[in-house]
């Protein structure tokens, strides 16, 4: 067998001053691929359930050529999963997550068998830039579309960036994954809590330090939790490096194109255990409890002023990034809902519960089947995601009116 | 200008091997020495330029660009080989970028001492030339099987199964 084909690239540092040469194999292109299916309505896809065999094939058709296709429940799985965003490389973390085995010849089979039938496309992955790239007559949304794209070329990335991890771990990071930042956090999380006590009883007056500009307060208090949205990306990426996974990437870019954040690829955790899993998951979000509890300490220290202002409006920023990192139910993959969906064994919980509220639970629940224990979870999932979304808005609304 | 100890390395060079030592001495004259440290650009893809080079020592990348702070890289040359020859005759910018990947010694030979060759001596000049194209011969080869290998990286990134035909399906 012929050995993979390679590329060499120069990459020039941002100065210009210097490069770096890398070999880049095609089977890592390969495994950055993010397979998408043709449109919703250009195929269907039937179950053929056999009941000597006890378990369901699918047929996938595609309209628009008039070719079938068979499908395993593995392979429908994977195919359920390609939707533009996920690549190769995590549609085999998904498929070890669902069947608890490596196996990556199915999707490399898979694909090939889509590729043949027409039923996989390329288009952009963002609705967004799908609508604008479809309205491109149009000088709007051609302008639009070209800002979104140099906004995107913002992204910074580094894919050795974990021999600097593995280095600041060495060189004490170690610590926040012993007893001794355990207790740290312990006893910060506690003063913090006596502090808000303390800042409760003058909470009508917090934001009078910003005195007469209590909106470019806010702004700047913002702008500076901004800069330490990084630490939270480090943990995680810290977090691998203490189970001895690796980080295979860290970086700032543009979220779709105008969302600024850092992040840390974190995938190779998911070869670890589900202690390591559930670690990196709440690593990042620990930090706002840190930051937050310490502020509110801090500001419970301070004397009326501007300083107090600051550490208390930066506090409740932490607190709300905390509860928004850790609370799964909110159709948002956060930090919890990772959490989540580890435990239960459910990788792709939102897709599915949302499939299965719109297009079977009133089936069922006219027919008066009962529901399956997955498929309680599916309704409670979305039960309480759109129950925290509504209370989240009418609390807001609430807040308005009350403060106005 | 070039040092004279260093004269025996013109043996080494592919291009004056068919030329008399009074030939490459006359050469030897005119050449211009270049020295260029690790990281260093001798001329990037685009610039103006008409001079053709020599390493001497140490070693350089050539490469085109591809987008962003990215480029392909094309060769890496090292003592013996030159470079530098497509804008000395057809006058256009330069093809590639040229960085040392060590610490490089090089000689650049610009278009007038290779109009004084051609003039002062037809026969040396002619041997000169006929090395140029023997090099370029290779070089288009080598060319050739880097566009196959870049093929094989898109088939092999990509998965399509081009030897299937179209029409599979169930």
């Amino acid at each position: 067998m012929s050995t993979r084909a390679k590329l060499e690239l120069l990459v020039r540092s941002e100065s210009g001053d210097d490069f770096r040469i890398t070999k880049v194999e095609s089977s890592l292109a390969y495994r950055q691929v993010r397979p998408q299916r043709i449109t919703e309505g250009q195929y269907e896809v039937a179950a053929l359930r056999s009941s000597v065999r006890r378990s369901t094939t699918y047929v996938v058709k595609n309209r628009l050529n008039e070719k079938y296709i068979e499908l395993s429940e593995a392979e429908k799985f994977l195919w359920d999963q390609m939707n533009g965003r996920t690549s190769v490389e995590e549609l085999g973390v998904a498929y070890v997550l669902r069947f608890g085995a490596f196996d990556f010849d199915i999707i490399h089979s898979l694909i090939d068998k889509l590729q043949r039938a027409e039923l996989l496309t390329m288009r952009p992955v963002s609705r967004l830039r799908e609508v604008l790239a479809r309205n491109r007559r149009n000088p709007a949304a051609r302008a639009a579309e070209a800002t979104l794209k140099a906004l995107e070329r913002l992204t910074v990335g580094s894919r050795s960036a974990h021999e600097a991890f593995a280095r600041v771990y060495r060189y004490g990071a170690f610590l926040i994954f012993s007893p001794v930042g355990l207790g740290l956090l312990a006893l910060v999380t506690v003063l913090g809590f006596r502090g808000t006590r303390e800042i409760w009883n003058d909470s009508a007056n917090l934001y009078h330090g910003f005195g007469e500009h209590p909106i470019i307060g806010l702004v700047l208090v913002k702008l500076f939790f901004f800069l330490t949205l990084i630490t939270h990306q480090m943990l995680h990426a810290l977090a691998l490096v203490h189970y001895g996974r690796r980080v295979k990437e860290f970086g700032f870019t543009m979220l779709h194109g105008f969302l600024p954040t850092f992040y840390a690829d974190v995938t190779d955790v998911f070869m670890g255990s589900r202690r390591a899993r559930i670690v990196a998951g709440i690593s990042g979000p620990l930090v706002h409890l840190f930051l937050g509890s310490l502020y509110i300490y801090l500001a419970s220290q301070c004397g009326p002023g501007l300083l107090k202002s600051f550490l208390v409006a930066s506090a409740i920023i932490q607190s709300q990034s905390l509860f928004f990192s850790l609370y799964p139910f909110c159709f948002l993959e956060m930090d919890g809902y990772h959490v989540l969906v580890d435990w239960l064994g459910l990788p792709r919980l939102k897709s599915e519960s949302l499939s299965f509220v719109r297009h079977r639970l009133w089936q069922r629940l006219r027919a008066g089947v009962g529901l399956s224990r997955e498929e309680v979870v599916f309704v409670s999932y979305v039960g309480l995601s759109i129950f925290s979304i509504a209370a989240f808005v009418g609390l807001n609304v609430w807040f308005l009116v009350h403060t106005t | 200008m070039a040092k004279a100890t260093d004269f025996k390395f013109l043996q080494e060079v592919l291009l004056f091997k068919d030329l008399a030592e009074d030939e490459k001495a006359a050469v030897w004259a005119r050449l211009e020495e270049r020295r260029l440290r690790r990281g260093d650009v001798l001329f990037r893809e685009g610039d103006g330029g008409k001079e053709l080079f020599f390493i001497r020592s140490g070693a350089v990348i050539v490469s085109k660009h591809v987008k962003g702070r990215v480029e392909q890289v094309l060769a890496r040359l090292g003592p013996g080989d030159f470079f530098g020859e497509m804008s000395l005759f057809d006058d256009q910018p330069r093809s590639a970028t040229i960085q040392a990947e060590d610490e490089t010694v090089m000689y650049g030979l610009d278009r007038a001492s290779l109009d004084y060759l051609i003039e002062q001596n037809p026969r040396a000049a002619t041997a000169f030339f006929t090395q140029v194209v023997l090099v370029l011969i290779k070089r288009l080869r080598d060319s050739s099987e880097l566009v196959a290998e870049v093929t094989r990286w898109g088939l092999e990134a990509t998965g399509v199964d081009v030897e299937r035909p179209a029409s599979g399906g169930h």
